[in-house]
């Protein structure tokens, strides 16, 4: 008898997303065994603690496009911080001798190394999107951070003092 | 109805998707329309180099006027602008430029709409992307319909799609999918829309020989990519993939049926056979043990809805929102995110008999639901009459 199908006579259904979840159980399993037993991480022995972490970088590496991020906001005018990946045909010198540059550089410089341009090119595409990805996990941190700190006020007695970041006070230490 | 059908090339000998899509609908609505198809003389997608005479043909019943390309493609040109507005907040009139330079830039075609546009009760445009509709469409914007045939690449993200996909007075969309991203991407609510997708034939599931792949001494067992072997496709992450997953199994084979356009390994398991006939083509995916699909853009995955025709599951890349959406409405098969999912997935639709059938026969039931060309046929019928009938009250 199938574990996974719902039995309807000689047809079972399989539905995929049963399916996938049990996948994804058996994969995330896998990696975990692997980091545990290979590189001694020993926070994740403990499943529950392996599947939080997971499912946060899980959804940050999910991210396709930064609009939902508030990092690029912060950061300022695009032009200071994102990786420019397209060539700019410019030249400082004055406008005769800039248009010729410019021409050396388009049609003659330009179509002799563009593989090495596509090359570096590709490479910055792979790392911008490893900052967007690094983006949204600071920014995935950072709402259960707050998230925790709110939950920690809530439960908190009223008497205990915080300061203004939010954090709680050190407790004494023992003279 | 009268009807005219835009597209950047036409003719049965055009393997283009949205071509193709354009071409069945001409075919198939010409006996209740009076359909003109309006057309560039290109038939090479990258050059856009004039190779049909130019003038008006009847073609498997379809009128079809062809218009000359005012020059080819600029390649320099246009991979330099490409660079620029696709990296950067580019201005607007840059981004229209890209436009213009992705061609086929034929201006006769555009004069064509613009003196004869009002003649017919319905424009519809083809393909998002090229001259014809970005520049074409808004010139009879309230008699038309826009089929955007729209991926999540960098293209889509042009801030001069905005008003563009406002214009349309309905549209045609291939999935769900691609109409929630035409969607994000106006600036205003669609008008009258409707997810059409294309129509298959039915297939004789089982009778399909096997003698055309015996000869070319292809496994029992095979996963089957059929297509271009690109980058673009996804398909050196399949390849990679493949090879790790291969390592541990000495008994599965990936062939590949289509044209390279990249370096194939020289793998023990990994079969190239480049271009095949069409009965070959029809064999191998008849008798695949799943069809993989790993490209990361898509409006539509037409070879996925012939591998469910035929019964054959899928295994599709889950960062495409289309792919993972198609498959998991037909529940027809699994998706992938990482190389670790691709091998657990493999394993399962290798080694999991009842189950793997299972998904095949729920993708053709999916096929029959969805894909029959008279359900497709019908709600681009009732589209188009909606679109109509708000055209005549707006006149």
């Amino acid at each position: 008898m199938l574990a996974s199908a719902i039995a309807l006579g000689d047809n079972p259904i399989v539905p995929v997303h049963v399916e996938m979840a049990k996948l994804r159980d058996r994969v995330r399993e896998q990696l975990r065994e692997r980091i545990v037993s290979g590189c001694d991480v020993h926070a994740f022995e403990d499943p529950e603690i392996f599947d939080e972490v997971e499912a946060l970088l899980h959804a940050a590496a999910s991210t396709s496009d930064d609009g939902g991020l508030i990092l690029p906001e912060l950061l300022g005018t695009p032009d200071e911080w994102r990786l420019t990946t397209s060539m700019r045909y410019q030249s400082h010198r004055t406008r005769g001798p800039a248009a010729l540059f410019a021409f050396v550089k388009r049609n003659i410089l330009m179509p002799a190394f563009r593989w090495l341009f596509e090359y570096s090119r590709d490479n910055f595409e792979r790392q911008r999107r490893m900052n967007l990805v690094l983006f949204a996990c600071v920014q995935e941190l950072a709402v259960e951070t707050a998230q925790l700190r709110r939950d920690v006020r809530r439960l908190s007695p009223p008497a205990a003092d915080t300061d203004r970041s939010g954090s709680l006070q050190r407790p004494p230490t023992e003279p | 109805m009268k009807l005219a059908f835009v597209v950047q090339r036409y003719g049965a000998d055009i393997a283009g998707g949205s071509e193709g899509h354009c071409r069945e609908l001409a075919e198939r609505l010409s006996t209740r329309h009076a359909i003109t198809v309006l057309t560039t003389c290109a038939t090479d997608y990258v050059t856009w180099e004039n190779a049909s005479p130019a003038g008006q043909s009847i073609e498997n019943g379809v009128k079809v006027l062809r218009f000359p390309v005012a020059h080819p493609r600029r390649m320099q040109i246009f991979a330099d602008i490409s660079d620029e507005v696709f990296d950067s907040q580019a201005p607007h009139e840059r981004q229209v430029e890209w436009f213009r330079e992705n061609g086929p830039a034929t201006p006769e075609l555009l004069e064509h709409l613009k003196a004869h546009g009002h003649e017919f009760d319905l424009v519809l445009f083809w393909t998002f992307r090229y001259y014809q509709s970005y520049f074409g469409l808004p010139l009879v914007a309230k008699r038309a319909i826009l089929v955007p045939t729209a991926e999540e690449d960098s293209a889509i993200d042009l801030d001069a799609l905005g008003e563009f996909f406002d214009k349309p007075a309905g549209y045609l969309f291939m999935t769900p999918e691609e109409r929630d991203l035409v969607s994000r991407r106006a600036l205003h609510p669609l008008r009258a829309s409707a997810v059409v997708g294309i129509g298959l034939e039915p297939v004789p599931v089982g009778d399909t020989p096997r003698a055309p792949i015996d000869r070319l001494n292809i496994p029992s067992r095979y996963l089957l990519y059929l297509g271009r072997v690109d980058r673009n496709k996804g398909c050196d992450v399949l390849l990679d993939s493949f090879q790790d997953y291969a390592a541990t199994r000495a008994d599965v084979t990936l062939v590949l049926a289509g044209p390279a356009k990249m370096q194939i390994p020289e793998h023990p398991q990994i079969r190239a056979l480049g271009y095949v006939s069409d009965e070959v083509r029809l064999a191998l995916l008849a008798h695949a043990t799943a069809l993989v699909v790993p490209s990361p853009y898509e409006s539509l995955s037409i070879v996925l809805l012939e591998a469910w025709n035929y019964g054959v599951p899928a295994l599709v890349n889950g960062r495409c929102k289309v792919l993972a959406g198609q498959v998991q409405r037909a529940n027809g098969g699994l998706y992938y995110m990482f190389p670790s999912e691709f091998s657990e997935a493999t394993d399962y639709l290798l080694t999991q008999h009842v189950e793997r059938d299972a998904l095949g026969r729920q993708g053709r039931e999916y096929i029959e639901r969805e894909y029959r060309w008279a359900t497709v046929l019908a709600r681009v019928e009732d589209l188009m009459q909606q679109v109509h009938a708000s055209c005549e009250r707006t006149n």
